[in-house]
């Protein structure tokens, strides 16, 4: 287990009766199933396998069902990520526009690889498809903000931000 | 320039709160619209020629027009907001400058199908747009536009918003149900199609944001009028996110009826940089590529389908004349192989197969008869799966290699 | 009942049917993988894809109820072309290694590849590659490779055993199927995966290795292992006698029956045969306890037994009987006991943990034949009050009972008392043992008459329902064993009972004249799917 992780996986109280409320709020309780492994990921940093488990006990759902879900959707981690995530696009519009040259840019920046996460835990880099913001191609999601019209100057300052 | 109908406000500070929503006009529909039989609106949808904006351009009302008679349990109503075509950001739009638009076509949608539930999926990375949305709603709910009897009317609509995590395929209307059920964005077998049997088993519509924001209009002012914006197959205007190499970036809501290279040249600015222009994709990454040659076609449905493509989610992805084709197509066969879900066979094994011919293509590493591989696979692969996924990659396969092949066959060592 | 017509002939089937049953009543093969009667429609492997009315695009098979009028092709080139393209796509990521597979010979893969296989090779590029010889359970081995990804054997786990210990994980060309990270796949039903696994992706860890298919002859059977008497097939290898050390029982897989098991066997009954092949055999019968046992032949035994069973009065005399025997065994026992005038008789033990049961197939009592030899009536007799196969025993304990004839039963494995077994065992004079395997009351005994498996011999069973279910031969008795009805007959024909049957037939036949709820039974009329007796 990665020292990030000391969280146990666990919800508070507070956390409890929401999931509780997001299973009433369904006509099945089992479409909360998305909406709580967000909530777990919040909570715990990533989804591990102990927390599948315990994802599976709050829905009554054999752990191999929870485990198909959090290893279909890409916003699943499952293993520790960084303070900060920057997804660069890398389908073809920001292809076009020099998503490459962006990515190449931010390798060098944070020292690590694409999936890598920099050894102080600060940032960890993903090459990601289509976000839907074509129209300031090249872009990268940083965390829940997207940054479009990206040149090595500005992945530059939104680093320096980050830090 | 023509009326800008769904874009109208996304110029005005504030245009996403439900006072300058009121202020320009918005929530005025509902009165009309249930002063209305149900099925008089469904049937005013039909006659409006709107069809599908998400990128199958199924016609909407006669959509509607498949949920079961008289049905005794819940229906529902499902927007997809999953956007998630390459090329595509015109919903992201929607949700953050109009998300009352969205509301106020889902309370109208609803009343003429006869769901008093409604879901909006929205796709995960759309963190932004989710909280403004989630935001418009609770406004919705606190001045009296959703929730039981509404303005009165005694109808009642609840709505719930559902964050998706990351998968192309949940775009796909039963993918989308899949994962709202909780489960992994497998599409479903059809039939029983969803407004037999969809939604945690009951009949459910699912319908793209654009589609449900133009209903509002569509009953304030008329099918004819809706109608008459566009072609004979197709009402009104629609978004189209045009991205690449253009001078203007960009979403521009255009009727139909406008052609591509009007769209490119007049609308976006044309190429910057005094380059020529070398390709189009017309609707989003699943749509066959049209050379420069090609672009005096117009962008509705059906001028698109004559032209051996398709207007799919309307996302124009303009390529100058430096661009490779073999690197597109290297690039957009990585996301199919991505994205495939992995459910049925012909898919998930050749979405695999294709991205790494056309890989070592790229490296150098390609072989003669590669090209007439990629072709036949496609080929033989299309038609054969579960949903329209493998099909829409099979748009861009087979386009980009017959209309550039001499381009992939410089790449081929002799 | 709906009408269609499929590659030109018409056929009629009951509402609900899909294309792919409809199409088999006339004959005609739809092929594919996902597809399974006894699960959910998957739809995933696209291989029945047939051509319906005008449609354009072919469809698939499994997910088309017929409709009146519906107008199938299943032959026609675009279908062909389609099923090529199909297994291509199959393979690309398939290890090809077929030479090291268990399921070789009985492979889909193989058999339609040479049906369907498009025979050209394109695919040059590196294979997706997944875990190897993962063990699931403890039954069961994954090739992760070798999968199809028809999920059969998720949807088995989800909708039969309801156990869901089996998911699809990832996506595109990289799904996998597999367990939760440090579960098992060990649910009391967990090796029918392999069976419906249509390929080598699952196969079993017991069979692992041990002998090709192609050397295996098969026998139908039933499954001895509980009171449901589920259909099964006994897989046998006489054509390689040096492979899998000997064993000649290879294996037993289900047999589909509507009403019994359908397509399913539990685990427990899969791998219950091993006591045929087993060193505990008794192979000779004998004389004499313990050390001073000495095998002889049958010819020399019978009289001594037929002799023994004069030699004391009725009630000192005492059967145990065995709901494992077949109903001919039974039947014959009775005939004896009945010619002898003995009450001391019941063949019910109870075991010392009691069974296990589910509302699947599973049944508590480990017998397959309890209902016959209740209808056969070797139970305690009513109204003479012995107390059972108890009593019996407490009788030989207090020396009233003096000679006792034990079929199969290690009644130290019982909820009795291991000491009162014990001293009863030694207080006797004599005691007969007949059974297949030896035990601590076979080494107790002064006689051993060594049975034959049910796999050695034919017979039928009754099963809890009452339904009379035939097995047939698949090897020969081990050694000099026979079948109980044989050694039975041989006895009764020393006793002077007369001619005795030399076909299990017969003793079925004189079975259904003698017993009520047998009357209008025939043996040959049981053929595969059995009768269930009258009330």
């Amino acid at each position: 287990m990665s020292a990030l992780g000391a969280v146990s996986v666990q919800f508070t109280r507070e956390q409890l009766a929401e999931v509780r409320r997001l299973q009433a709020l369904y006509p099945d309780k089992r479409a909360a199933l998305l909406p709580v492994l967000h909530l777990a990921q919040e909570a715990f940093g990533h989804i591990s396998l102990e927390a599948e488990e315990y994802a599976a006990g709050l829905f009554d759902l054999s752990p191999a069902h929870v485990h198909e879900v959090v290893t279909f959707y890409s916003l699943f981690f499952r293993e520790p990520r960084g303070r900060h995530v920057i997804s660069v696009c890398h389908n073809l519009t920001c292809h076009l526009l020099g998503a490459q040259r962006v990515l190449t840019h931010l390798k060098k920046r944070l020292g690590v690889d694409v999936g890598g996460t920099t050894p102080d835990g600060g940032v960890t880099l993903l090459s990601v498809e289509c976000l839907c913001a074509c129209e300031m191609a090249p872009m990268m999601q940083v965390n829940d903000r997207y940054e479009g019209n990206l040149t090595p100057e500005k992945v530059d300052r939104i680093l320096a931000e980050l830090r | 320039m023509s009326e800008l109908i769904l874009t109208r406000n996304f110029h005005l500070p504030g245009s996403h709160t439900l006072a300058l929503y009121r202020e320009t006009g918005g929530y005025a529909g509902l009165e009309k619209a249930f002063a209305m039989k149900p099925a008089e609106i469904t049937e005013e949808v039909k006659k409006s020629n709107l069809r599908g904006l998400g990128g199958a351009g199924f016609p909407t009302g006669v959509k509607w027009g498949f949920l079961p008679k008289g049905h005794p349990g819940p229906i529902y109503l499902v927007i997809n907001a999953d956007e998630g075509e390459p090329g595509t950001f015109k919903d992201r739009y929607l949700l953050e400058r109009d998300p009352h638009a969205l509301i106020e076509g889902m309370i109208i949608s609803a009343y003429a199908i006869g769901a008093h539930l409604g879901f909006v999926y929205i796709r995960g990375e759309y963190v932004g747009p989710w909280r403004i949305f989630r935001r418009a709603v609770e406004e919705a709910y606190q001045a009296g536009f959703l929730g039981k009897n509404i303005l009165g009317s005694g109808f009642d609509l609840d709505i719930i918003i559902h964050r998706g995590a990351g998968a192309y395929i949940c775009g796909e209307e039963t993918g989308l149900i899949s994962s709202l059920e909780g489960k992994k964005g497998w599409p479903k077998l059809k039939p029983p199609f969803p407004a037999i049997r969809g939604a945690f088993g009951a009949p459910t519509i699912v319908n793209n944001v654009e589609t449900i924001c133009h209903v509002p209009h569509i009953v304030r002012r008329g099918a004819a009028w809706f109608a008459g914006l566009g072609t004979k197959t197709q009402g009104g205007t629609r978004m189209y996110s045009v991205s690449g190499h253009v001078a203007r970036p960009g979403v521009y809501e255009l009727p139909v009826s406008v052609t591509l290279r009007s769209l490119i040249d007049e609308h976006a600015g044309g190429l910057p940089n005094r380059r020529r222009l070398k390709a189009v994709v017309p609707g989003g990454s699943s749509a066959a590529i049209l050379t420069a040659g090609e672009i005096d076609v117009t962008m509705d449905v059906d001028g698109l389908k004559n032209a051996g493509t398709m207007a799919g989610s309307a996302g124009v992805i303009v390529m100058d004349e430096t661009v490779s084709i073999p690197d597109a197509l290297m690039v957009v066969a990585r996301f199919y192989a991505h994205e495939s879900c992995g459910q049925c066979t012909p898919c998930r094994e050749s979405t695999g197969w294709i991205y790494k011919m056309t890989r070592r293509i790229i490296e150098g590493k390609g072989r003669k008869e590669d090209l007439d591989t990629i072709l036949d696979v496609a080929r033989r692969g299309a038609g054969t799966t579960i949903c329209a996924f493998f099909d829409g990659a099979v748009g861009p396969y087979i386009s980009y290699i017959e209309k550039f092949r001499a381009e992939f066959e410089a790449l081929i060592p002799k | 009942m709906v009408r269609l017509t499929i590659d030109g002939k018409e056929v009629e089937v009951p509402e609900g049917t899909n294309v792919i049953e409809a199409a088999r009543r006339l004959g005609i093969e739809v092929p594919y993988y996902c597809y399974h009667p006894g699960l959910s429609i998957a739809g995933q492997c696209r291989l029945c894809m047939v051509e319906l009315g005008n449609n354009p695009r072919p469809q698939i098979a499994c997910n088309t109820q017929v409709t009146e009028g519906m107008v199938v092709r299943t032959d026609t080139s675009k279908v062909l072309e389609t099923r090529q393209s199909i297994m291509e796509f199959h393979l690309i990521n398939h290890p090809l290694d077929c030479p090291v597979c268990d399921q070789a010979g009985e492979c889909w893969l193989q058999i339609y590849y040479m049906k369907h296989g498009l025979y050209e090779p394109r695919m040059v590029d590196e294979k997706v590659h997944k875990p190897k010889a993962v063990p699931l359970g403890p039954h069961v081995i994954l090739d992760a490779e070798r999968c199809i990804l028809c999920s059969r054997c998720v949807r088995f786990c989800d909708e039969i055993t309801g156990t869901g210990e089996l998911g699809i994980f990832q996506r595109g060309d990289h799904s996998e199927i597999g367990l939760f990270p440090g579960k098992e796949l060990a649910n009391p039903y967990s090796a029918n995966v392999i069976d419906i696994c249509p390929v080598g992706a699952l196969t079993d860890r017991d069979f692992r290795f041990a002998v090709r298919v192609w050397y295996l002859d098969t026998a139908r059977s039933i499954c001895p292992g509980c009171s449901r008497g589920c259909n099964i097939e006994v897989h046998y290898n006489l054509r390689r006698p040096h492979h899998n050390q000997g064993r000649r029982v290879a294996r037993l897989k289900p047999r589909y029956h509507a009403e019994v098991n359908r397509w399913w066997i539990c685990d427990a009954g899969r791998y219950g045969y091993k006591f045929v092949d087993d060193p505990s055999r008794l192979v000779s019968p004998s004389r004499g306890r313990g050390d001073a046992a000495v095998e002889i032949g049958w010819d020399e035994i019978i009289p001594v037994i037929a002799g023994q069973l004069r030699r004391y009065r009725p009630e000192e005399m005492g059967v145990l009987a065995s709901p494992k025997m077949a109903n001919e065994d039974l039947f014959l026992l009775k005939r004896l006991v009945d010619h002898l005038g003995l009450a001391h008789v019941d063949f019910s033990v109870p075991p010392r943990h009691p069974g296990d049961e589910d509302n699947l197939l599973i049944r508590a009592d480990k017998n397959p034949n309890t209902c016959g030899a209740e209808l056969v009536g070797l139970g305690p007799r009513e109204g003479v009050g012995h107390g059972g196969a108890r009593g019996i025993l407490r009788a030989a304990r207090e020396g009233r009972i003096k000679c006792l004839w034990v079929f199969h039963h290690d009644l130290l494995a019982s909820a009795w008392p291991e000491e009162e077994i014990r001293e009863a065992l030694r207080t006797l004079e004599c005691l007969i043992f007949q059974g297949s395997n030896a035990n601590r009351v076979s080494a107790a005994a002064h006689y051993v008459l060594p049975s034959a498996t049910w796999v050695e011999r034919e017979g039928t069973f009754t099963n809890f329902e009452g339904r009379v279910q035939r097995f047939w031969r698949a090897v020969e008795p081990l050694g000099a064993s026979l079948a109980d009805w044989e050694i039975l007959g041989r006895i009764g024909a020393a006793l002077g009972l007369g001619p005795q049957p030399v076909r299990a037939e017969e003793c079925f036949k004189a079975l259904a004249a003698a017993v009520p709820a047998f009357a209008g039974l025939s043996y040959g009329e049981l053929r595969d799917t059995g009768k269930v007796v009258s009330a």
